[in-house]
């Protein structure tokens, strides 16, 4: 990339020798850049921190921008460049962004270089130059690491389709087995009434034949619903009222206390049958994660246009080393888990326009669910 | 069978014999008379033996779709109530089942709804 649009180690020098006459201009030129975020509503959503969080993006911006001009341009700071890129894809922050952003640096930073004392125009030229070339270096490994997040996405989207048409397939056929077995277990068991065997061995194995049954056939209705797409029925509900009627179906065990800390009259436009497995998914997971004793808050607030639910306990929390990859199909770490709930979970939520989370958090667990409001005219709102 | 309700004549058809099976005891149990049929073709053949007033039939049937049985009893001028089983519950499957004025019930059945749909019909549905 560097020999591609001719990005010299003359030219890293030619950026190193006005980084002295520009330095001075760094902070004006970084309050310029986020005033210009601040004023413009699509960017200043991208940040969600509030002052704190421009403040430390502040820092890091001057970080950026001398290293920019300081280098040294080799492997190392190209890498740290990259790392910084994936960081916006984590955030969702729309290319556009980027390039609108690099565009106000690369204009103001030409503008304090021409005007600069000591620098001729054949120098603020070459500077100018060096400074072109190597912020559309930036931008490309920026864009590069989009790239790398739609091809992680795309591998995800077809592992969820192979793992589809299996589902599709085998989960029928594993169906009808499983009603035989159920229907039979349930003729047993009146047969054993009638006969008035009151037998503790026998009862207990006729519990069990039942409650896997019903286990394999949550695994194969998870399974059916990752598969396939249903179309949204979206409409506005309220966010409280949702959650009172999503928690009952997970049926969590007497020891586990949910209490809903969401008000009441915040709007969630959403599917609310295809969402409730999202919230009632998530509860099921936290009474597990605590070992059937605890407490799980359910809360609902508004950010812009978007309404957020959070799930959360107070177990042991998610590891550090498998953060990463509990929204993978498959994937789970419990003794008897599918590994399907937090990968349907994220299916349904992105079928939204929206995401499903971790916070990071010490304690306990906390699942952000994050449903923007239909956009006007979609449709599918009626 | 709840009490007051009637005992009805039903029909069942699932190309799973075993299933078929289980579901005819469960309702023998509940105090109703059933005929198994393991395809539409079968269910067909033993109309006249049955002559039930309920159809249970499962979806997807060899050759011929539950709702399509459905509606070729109707025009055969028989009068039954019909619930159509299915593991597949996407919306067409249970649109086709309604159009046919067929309930529907999703796999696993759950027996005592099975058992409320029966009771509540009066074989004219």
């Amino acid at each position: 990339m560097k020999a591609y649009v001719g990005f010299t180690d003359e030219a890293s020098v030619v950026l190193r020798a006005a980084h002295a006459a520009i330095a001075p201009h760094f902070g004006p030129i970084i309050d310029d850049f986020y005033a210009t975020i601040e004023a413009h509503p699509g960017a200043r959503a991208a940040i969600t921190g509030g002052a704190d969080q421009i403040d430390r993006l502040k820092k890091s911006l001057l970080r950026w921008i001398d290293e920019l001009f300081r280098g040294p341009h080799d492997e190392a700071y190209f890498e740290r460049r990259a790392r910084i890129g994936r960081v916006h894809v984590q955030i969702d922050l729309p290319q556009v962004y980027m390039f609108a952003a690099m565009d106000r640096i690369r204009v103001r930073a030409q503008d304090v270089l021409r005007r600069a004392e000591g620098f001729d125009a054949e120098r603020a030229t070459r500077t100018a130059t060096a400074l072109d070339q190597i912020l559309d270096i930036e931008l490309a490994i920026m864009l590069e690491t989009y790239r790398e997040d739609l091809v992680a996405k795309n591998r995800t989207a077809e592992r969820l389709s192979t793992i589809g048409q299996f589902a599709a397939g085998i989960g029928h056929e594993l169906r009808n087995p499983l009603g035989v077995v159920e229907s039979s277990a349930f003729l047993v068991s009146r047969r054993l009434q009638q006969l008035q065997v009151a037998d503790v061995s026998v009862a207990r194995h006729m519990d069990k034949i039942v409650s896997e049954v019903q286990r394999s056939n949550k695994t194969i209705t998870d399974l059916l619903e990752l598969a396939r797409s249903k179309p949204l029925k979206r409409r506005v509900v309220d966010a409280r009222e949702f959650v009172e009627r999503a928690v009952p179906a997970a049926n969590v065990p007497a020891d586990v206390k949910v209490e809903i800390t969401a008000p009441p009259g915040i709007p969630l436009d959403a599917d609310p049958d295809q969402l409730a497995r999202v919230v009632t998914n998530l509860v099921i997971n936290a009474s597990q994660a605590m070992g059937g004793r605890g407490h799980v808050w359910i809360d609902a607030r508004r950010e812009r246009e978007e309404t957020v639910i959070v799930v959360r306990d107070d177990g042991p929390g998610v590891p550090s080393d498998v953060r990463a990859r509990i929204f993978e199909a498959l994937f789970t770490t419990k003794a008897k888990g599918s590994g399907l709930g937090l990968a349907l979970c994220r299916r349904i939520a992105e079928a939204h326009g929206g995401r499903v989370t971790l916070d990071p958090s010490d304690r306990g667990a906390a699942f952000r669910v994050t449903i923007p409001d239909a956009p006007a005219g979609s449709g599918d709102a009626a | 069978m709840s009490a007051g309700s009637k005992s009805h004549r039903v029909l069942v058809v699932d190309d799973n014999v075993g299933l078929a099976e289980n579901i005819a005891e469960i309702l023998e149990l509940e105090g109703h008379a059933a005929v198994v049929a393991t395809s539409a073709e079968e269910a067909l053949a033993k109309l006249e033996q049955a002559g039930p007033d309920v159809l249970v039939t499962d979806y997807r049937l060899p050759g011929m779709s539950g709702a399509a049985l459905v509606r070729r009893l109707r025009e055969a001028g028989f009068v039954v109530h019909a619930i159509v089983i299915s593991a597949y519950t996407d919306e067409r499957t249970i649109e086709d089942a309604r159009n046919a004025g067929a309930a529907f019930v999703a796999k696993p059945v759950d027996f005592e709804a099975l058992g409320r749909l029966i009771d509540r019909s009066e074989g004219n549905a």
